[in-house]
Formats: C-alpha cells, sequence, structure tokens
C-alpha cells in the first residue's frame, strides 16, 4: 500500500541525490576529484556569492518579519495582515518575472521615479540583473511565510505577560524586544533554517532577474554547466556542495529542537 | 497638570503613520504585480515614455492563438492527472500511517519531506537522466512523475493528520453495527475528512500548476506548462506575452487565497509559502 | 495618592461592563472591589491601569486627569491573578525590569531589588534572584509578582484577584502578607476579589459591585453588618430570608407579629445571619430588645464548631447556629431587633 507513493519519491529523489554523490566523482568515465577542483577553481566566488545572497535576505526576512509582526500583534492592523499574505499565492517563476519587469533599468520602478525627477532614464540604475534585485525578490516573496509563522509565535505568547511589560511602561519596541522575540526565538529559529536552505537553493528567480554575468547563484550554475557544457561531473559536485549547506541548515535546526525539547 | 489636547495629537499622528504604513506596504506588495497587469495590457512601451504608449488587448488576442494556449491546456491537463494520481496514491496510505502502528512511520513521512529539504535542481538533473533511460523524458508521463515527487508530501502530510484527528469511536461504531471496513472508510472516514481532502487536492493542483524545476528539465523540448512558456517569453524579452501568461498563471493562486482565507483553517497556509 | 473615578461608562456591544462608577479610593488605603463575575469588578481595575479605554467619565490620581493617559504611563503597578512573570528571564530580571526601563543605575538598581524581594520575603530563598519563575511555588510566584509592582514605587497598586490561583492554607498565609506589605509601604491599593471573606480580612474600606455598579461602599464592618439590599446582603452570605409585610408599628410573617420600627411599608424582606439567632425549645416568650419567631425544628446538623439547627418558620426554612444542641420539635427563634434587617421587596 505504502509502496507507490514511497517507490516515486525513491526512484526520483532519493536515487538521484544519491548518484549526485557518485557523479561527482567521476570524469571521463574514471574515478576523479576533477570535478572538485573545477568547483573550487571555477565557482568558489559563486558560493560565497549564494551564500551572502541568502543570509542577506534571511536576516531582511526575519528582521522586518519580527517588527512588523510585533506591531500586528500588539497593535494589530487587519488589512496590513492580508496584504502580507499575497506573495503566499504568487509562484515563483511570477516574482521573478514581475521583479523583471519592475526593476529593470527602464522598468516600471525607475520609470515612475523618473517622473519624479529622482531618476534619469537616459543613464538609470540597474537593480535588476544584480544581487541587489535577486535579494529584493527573495525577500518579497519569503516575507509573507516569515510573517505568517512568526506572527503565530507571537500570537502564542499569553496577553497578560504584554500587559504586564505595558503596565511596566514597556513601549510596543521594548514589548517586542524583550518579551515577544526571546520567547518566539525557537520558532524563528526553525523558520530561518527552513527559509534559508529555500534560498540557497533558490533556481528560478535567479535565473530571470539574475543577469548574464558572473558570478551567479548555484542552482544556476548547475543549470548551465548541464545545459551549456553537458558536463554531469562538476555539475552534481556543485549539488554535493549545496547538499552539504542544506544539511547543516538542516542540522541547526535538528539542535535547536533537540535543545529546546530537553530543556 | 496634563491637558487633553496632547493625547488628541498623538492619537491623529498615529492614525496618520498607521495608514501610511498600509500605503507603503500595499505599495510594496502590488509594485511586481501591476507591473504585470500594466505590461499585460500594453501594445507598445518603448522609452523613454513614462507610460505606455498604446494600451489594448491586442496581444490578448496574439496570445490566445498562440503557444500559450497550448502551454494552459498542456499544464492543466498535468495538474489535473497529478492531483488524481496522488490523491489515490496516498489516501489509503495516510489512512494506514494514522490508523496502524506502521513500522518506521516517521522515516516514511519524512521521506516525503526530502524534495523539499535539499535543493531540487542537481537532484532532477539526475531524475531526468533516470527517466530518459525508460523513454519517459520530454513526455507528459514523466513531468507528471516529476511533479509528484514534490507533491506528494503536501497529501500525505495533510490526510495522515486529518484521519488522525478523527475519533476512532466514530469508526468503530460502524463496525460494531457490522459495516465492513471499507464500507466504513467509504462511508464515515471519508466524508468525514473532507475539508482536508478538499485542502490536499488545493494544494496539490496549485503546486502542479506552478512547478518549474523539473517542468524545464524533464519537460523540454516538448511539453509545456505556463510557468516554463512564462520564462522563455520572459528572457526573450515578449514581455506582453510573457506578462499575460504571468497573470493567468497567478489567478488561481490568488482565487485560492480568498477561499482559503474564509473557509480553511491557516494551518494549510503556511505549505504554500513552499510552492 | 487620592484615587477617584467619577461616571464610568465601558460597553461590549450591548452590554454596559460599566454603567455610571464613581468612587474615590482613598490614599494609603486598601480597597477590596468585591462582587461576582461579571459585576465589572476587574474592567474597573483594567481601566485604572489603562488596559480598557472607558467609553465615557474621568479617572484621576491626584490632581492629574488619566484618562487618555496610555498604560505605560500612568505610573500604576498591577498584581496579575496568573502572576504574569515573564518565563524566560530571572527572578532577578522580572523585578528589575520596570527599574531598568526607568534607567535606574546598576548599583542602585541591585539595592532596590534585593530590599523589595526581602521585603515580600522571599529574599531569603537562596539564589532565588537567578532562577526561573517556572522553579518557583504559585506562592513564590506571587510573592516576585507583588515584588516586581512594589519595587517601582508605583501611585497605585492594582491587585487582580492575586490569590485565587493558589491553594486555600497559602492564600490564608499571603493574605496576611499582603495587607502588611501595603501598610508598610504606605500605598494606595486597589484589590479586586469575589471571595467576601478575603475582602472583609485585608480590607480599609468595601466596594460591591454588580452588573456595573455600586451596590454598596464603605468599612467592612458597616458592609457586613448592614447590607443595604437584598443583594448585598445575599452576597455576604446573610444565610435566612423571610418574606412579609411592613406596616407603621409591626411586621407580619405569615400569621406571626414582630416588633417594628423602620420605614418600609408593603411588601418586605427580612434577613438575619444564622449566627446572631438562637433557638430554644418550647414556647417561651419575646426577651427584650428581640424579635420572636415560632417555628418547627425539623434537622440539627454538628458542624463542629457550631450545631446547625433547621427551623421552619411560616413555610421558609431557618438556619439557626448555637453552641448547645436544641431538640427536634416546637421551638422560638429568638433575633436581636438591632441585627433584623429588613428591605422593601
Amino acid at each position: 500500500m505504502a509502496a507507490p507513493p514511497l517507490a516515486i519519491v525513491v526512484w526520483l529523489f532519493f536515487v538521484p541525490f544519491l548518484s549526485s554523490a557518485h557523479l561527482s566523482f567521476l570524469r571521463d568515465g574514471q574515478w576523479s576529484l576533477q570535478n572538485y577542483a573545477l568547483v573550487w577553481r571555477l565557482y568558489r566566488i559563486d558560493v560565497l556569492y549564494t551564500l551572502g545572497i541568502s543570509l542577506v535576505s534571511l536576516a531582511l526576512v526575519i528582521g522586518i518579519a519580527a517588527l512588523v509582526c510585533g506591531y500586528l500583534r500588539i497593535v494589530g492592523h487587519r488589512p496590513v495582515e492580508f496584504l502580507f499574505k499575497v506573495p503566499l499565492f504568487v509562484p515563483f517563476v511570477v516574482v521573478g518575472h514581475g521583479m523583471r519587469v519592475l526593476l529593470a533599468p527602464r522598468g516600471t520602478l525607475n520609470s515612475a521615479l523618473a517622473q519624479v525627477g529622482v531618476v534619469d532614464l537616459s543613464d538609470p540604475p540597474s537593480i535588476a540583473f544584480t544581487w541587489i534585485g535577486i535579494v529584493i525578490s527573495l525577500v518579497w516573496k519569503n516575507l509573507a511565510l516569515a510573517v505568517l509563522l512568526v506572527l503565530g509565535a507571537y500570537r502564542a505568547v499569553d496577553e497578560a505577560l504584554l500587559e504586564a511589560a505595558r503596565n511596566m511602561g514597556a513601549s510596543t519596541f521594548r514589548q517586542i524586544r524583550d518579551i515577544l522575540l526571546p520567547m518566539s526565538a525557537p520558532s524563528l529559529v526553525v523558520a530561518s533554517a527552513f527559509m534559508f536552505t529555500s534560498m540557497l537553493a533558490s533556481f528560478s528567480i535567479p535565473l530571470m532577474i539574475g543577469g548574464g554575468e558572473p558570478p551567479h547563484m548555484l542552482m544556476v550554475d548547475v543549470y548551465y554547466r548541464i545545459n551549456y557544457q553537458d558536463d554531469l561531473g562538476t555539475a552534481n559536485a556543485l549539488g554535493m556542495v549545496s547538499y552539504l549547506f542544506a544539511m547543516g541548515a538542516a542540522g541547526y535546526y535538528l539542535r535547536t529542537i533537540t535543545v529546546s525539547r530537553s530543556s | 497638570m496634563t491637558t487633553s489636547v496632547g493625547p488628541r495629537a498623538d492619537v491623529f499622528v498615529r492614525t496618520t503613520l498607521r495608514m501610511a504604513g498600509a500605503v507603503l506596504v500595499a505599495f510594496v506588495i502590488f509594485a511586481p504585480l501591476s507591473s504585470l497587469v500594466i505590461w499585460s495590457f500594453t501594445r507598445r512601451w518603448s522609452w523613454p515614455h513614462p507610460f505606455p504608449q498604446e494600451l489594448g488587448l491586442f496581444y490578448w488576442r496574439k496570445v490566445l492563438e498562440g503557444d500559450l494556449l497550448r502551454a494552459l491546456e498542456s499544464g492543466f491537463l498535468i495538474a489535473v492527472i497529478v492531483t488524481a494520481a496522488t490523491l489515490v496514491l496516498t489516501v489509503p496510505l495516510a489512512y494506514l500511517l494514522a490508523r496502524y502502528p506502521v513500522p518506521g512511520k516517521a522515516v516514511i513521512l519524512l521521506v516525503f519531506l526530502l524534495p523539499h529539504a535539499f535543493p531540487q535542481l542537481p537532484v532532477f538533473v539526475n531524475a531526468t537522466t533516470l527517466l530518459y533511460r525508460v523513454n519517459l523524458a520530454a513526455s507528459l508521463s514523466g513531468v507528471v512523475l516529476i511533479h509528484m515527487v514534490g507533491a506528494l508530501v503536501y497529501a500525505v502530510w495533510t490526510m495522515t493528520a486529518v484521519f488522525r484527528s478523527i475519533p476512532e469511536s466514530l469508526e468503530e461504531a460502524a463496525w460494531n453495527l457490522g459495516a465492513s471496513r471499507l464500507k466504513t472508510f467509504r462511508t464515515v472516514a471519508l466524508p468525514l475528512a473532507t475539508p482536508g481532502l478538499i485542502a490536499s487536492t488545493l494544494l496539490v493542483f496549485l503546486y502542479s500548476l506552478d512547478e518549474f524545476t523539473g517542468t524545464l528539465l524533464v519537460g523540454s523540448p516538448f511539453v509545456l506548462t505556463l510557468p516554463v512558456y512564462m520564462y522563455r517569453t520572459s528572457v526573450g524579452y515578449e514581455l506582453q506575452v510573457a506578462s499575460i501568461a504571468a497573470l493567468i498563471l497567478m489567478l488561481p493562486g490568488l482565487a485560492l487565497l480568498v477561499v482559503l482565507e474564509r473557509y480553511l483553517k491557516s494551518e494549510y497556509l503556511s505549505m504554500f509559502g513552499r510552492l | 495618592m487620592d484615587v477617584r473615578v467619577e461616571g464610568l461608562v465601558k460597553r461590549y456591544g450591548r452590554v454596559a461592563a460599566l454603567d455610571g462608577v464613581s468612587m474615590a479610593f482613598a490614599s494609603g488605603a486598601l480597597t477590596a472591589i468585591l462582587g461576582p463575575s461579571g459585576c465589572g469588578k476587574t474592567t474597573l481595575l483594567r481601566s485604572l491601569a489603562g488596559f480598557v479605554m472607558v467609553d465615557r467619565g474621568r479617572i484621576l490620581f491626584g490632581a492629574e486627569e488619566v484618562t487618555a493617559v496610555s498604560p505605560q504611563a500612568r505610573g500604576t503597578a498591577m498584581v496579575f491573578q496568573h502572576y504574569a512573570l515573564w518565563p524566560h528571564m530571572t527572578v532577578f530580571d522580572n523585578v528589575a525590569y520596570g527599574l531598568r526601563l526607568r534607567k535606574v543605575p546598576d548599583a542602585e538598581l541591585r539595592s532596590r531589588v534585593e530590599k523589595v524581594l526581602d521585603l515580600v520575603e522571599i529574599g531569603r530563598v537562596t539564589g532565588v534572584g537567578e532562577r526561573r519563575p517556572a522553579e518557583l511555588s504559585g506562592g513564590q510566584q506571587q510573592r516576585v509578582a507583588l515584588a516586581r509592582a512594589l519595587v517601582v514605587e508605583p501611585r497605585v497598586l492594582l491587585l487582580d484577584e492575586p490569590l485565587s490561583n493558589l491553594d486555600a492554607k497559602v492564600r490564608q498565609r499571603l493574605r496576611a502578607e499582603v495587607r502588611r506589605l501595603q501598610k508598610a509601604v504606605g500605598i494606595t491599593a486597589v484589590y479586586v476579589t469575589h471571595d467576601q471573606e478575603e475582602a472583609l480580612a485585608i480590607a480599609d474600606a468595601v466596594v460591591l459591585m454588580n452588573a456595573g455598579r455600586v451596590v454598596q461602599a464603605g468599612s467592612p464592618q458597616e458592609i457586613y453588618s448592614h447590607p443595604t439590599t437584598a443583594f448585598a446582603a445575599d452576597f455576604l452570605g446573610v444565610s435566612n430570608q423571610l418574606a412579609g409585610v411592613a406596616e407603621a408599628d409591626r411586621l407580619s410573617v405569615g400569621a406571626q407579629r414582630l416588633p417594628y420600627g423602620g420605614p418600609v411599608r408593603g411588601r418586605a424582606t427580612l434577613i438575619f445571619r444564622a449566627a446572631d439567632a438562637s433557638v430554644s425549645a418550647g414556647e417561651g416568650g419575646a426577651s427584650p430588645g428581640h424579635a420572636l419567631l415560632r417555628g418547627v425544628l425539623e434537622e440539627r446538623l454538628f458542624l463542629g464548631s457550631v450545631y446547625r439547627h433547621y427551623v421552619r418558620v411560616e413555610g421558609e426554612t431557618l438556619m439557626v447556629d448555637g453552641a448547645e444542641p436544641v431538640e427536634p420539635g416546637p421551638v422560638t427563634v429568638q433575633v436581636p431587633v438591632a441585627k433584623l434587617q429588613v428591605y422593601a421587596a
């Protein structure tokens, strides 16, 4: 009974996942470390680039969510709460294209700003096709999920605890910083680990908004390596690197869960 | 002694800031989406014009005669097949996991989560090779299979939780009165699990409709879905066409947002962030 | 600090939680607000704290009107029913929080926290400052909550049924503690409770509320011995009620006549406490200054400290407590006229 669905996942995910390990050590049919050497030579900047973008995006998402949700929890603002749910239902590919037309050198944003005289359309600044465009897109899309999760965690905090702080003189910001955040820390870590992995592994967004010049995000590199160089070995070596980071994040998440369970 | 004018001015400032904040959020949320809307109804727009020079439904007509319709049909068909297959396969499994002490239950549930815990692209690259060997690459069935890899978790986890929440005593009452297990499942468990079934159907359907990575790798070059079509036209600078495709792609999702907001619980909501 | 509220109104939909409440809380006194669930006492307390903003009326702390002031700026300190100690902070940090917000320098902060922990008599518990609230008993947690409230030297101390979450024994002990602390610090305190015994035991003044209104206010002795309405009498545990008719010089209860000199005319309710009455066998006459009722003693229970006699009088069953047991049969029940309350029915 369990066999068919499990079989699909095992055959088309688990097996290919394992074969990444195998293939990354193969070059021209021979066992070799060449692929990893190539990764180091050609792609180490990209690795840092990907990590950097993911960390910056994560910091922004968590930072904004922590504050916005604090306001939504303590003061409340139903329309804004609803607005933040919208990006949940916009697929990653649509986000990619939408940001393209918005942030392009002569996109709608710059056109609008040109009306106000902030931007000169003959030499417009280019946000799209740079890391900034990618960060904006990742933040835009992930903020919805972050707000959902953080607000849920905040709502689990007893109102009396916030009232006691207010009674002592705590402003909204202090209530967020001293009460809501510390008490929601485990949930935030879980959300962060998950979002970090997803940002690291993002493909459609950097593909559409990343621009043609290196550096690229890792998934784009894997795609190009397969599509244009037909180099399965190096592509899988890159894949292995990305798996390692994903496992690192997962390990951190598991450690937090077990620590908070035992305390 | 304090006056009462202070608080009133304070309230005014706070209300204004609140409204300004809401407007800012609305702007940020809708900026990319409204750009899509503008481009969908543009006939011609080149710089240095700040606004489209010509608006119109020109591209809508053009698009409906072209590949977009094919992509739409194809994607829709795949989504329907994926949803049906997923539900048929996972509902019995979910019932088993919910009701019986299956060995390695936690491991089984986690296996379904794997495709969302690790980067999909490199794995799907290798999966494409595997599918190629059995002649399923670049075929509809191959795409259906690759969609199911990621979609199964939504159905399995949701339906297991739903079945677990139905009190066993309700089924025991039916057995007690003489109903067979199958009949009980059909007439007691399944109807009670309907909200979960609806949620799973919607989650899986939307996942398949929006899936990009697997479709790009496995489906190329013959199988076209809307996300892939949108991607190709976007990087090909057919901005109007891509925007129209994007708008169409967003509609099921936004309709779902409204449905969920009104009818279903927000725990299902958090699964959406992973689409 | 004198606290006054004038004409407070607070509505939730159609329900008026506060329906025109005016009262004064004397400076340095502990005022108990007593009443059944839903009477508005908690709403009143929370509006003093600023957690609830009233629809109409004024709240004054001394000469300052604070009706529209935010809870952060009011200078009150509340002790919550479920303590509301922050679980992720140590006892020390919990108590010090208010002082830290006021930017009190470290040395002074430390000494003030230690002093107040001693004041609530928890400073002696070893290493209490570094413990988390979850490691303490209920009674200890409430002491910490008190400490947290007192350390900031608030203008008004607000207590929201602070002891109802504790065991009976702990409650008795802490009751006296709370009173001692309030007197030692000399702070104006407002104490909400539904337990009349608690209110009478610790308060300087008692305010009885029902359905969003003040029913009666006065000293505990006054409220206890002279409840001015049937509701008040009932709430304060006056156990015996009889229906009667009041005239200029007498009170008719069924076929019996009692002397009467009060102002009520027409249908009336008589009440008196079981402990104020006495019962004796036979058919004797009334002692001077007493009202007499004849009835039949049906049942007698031994309660340990007294015998409780159940006497049937004119169709009603009355309770009379006495140290000596009386045998079932025809009896007379006597109540000192001063302890007999009569209200218009």
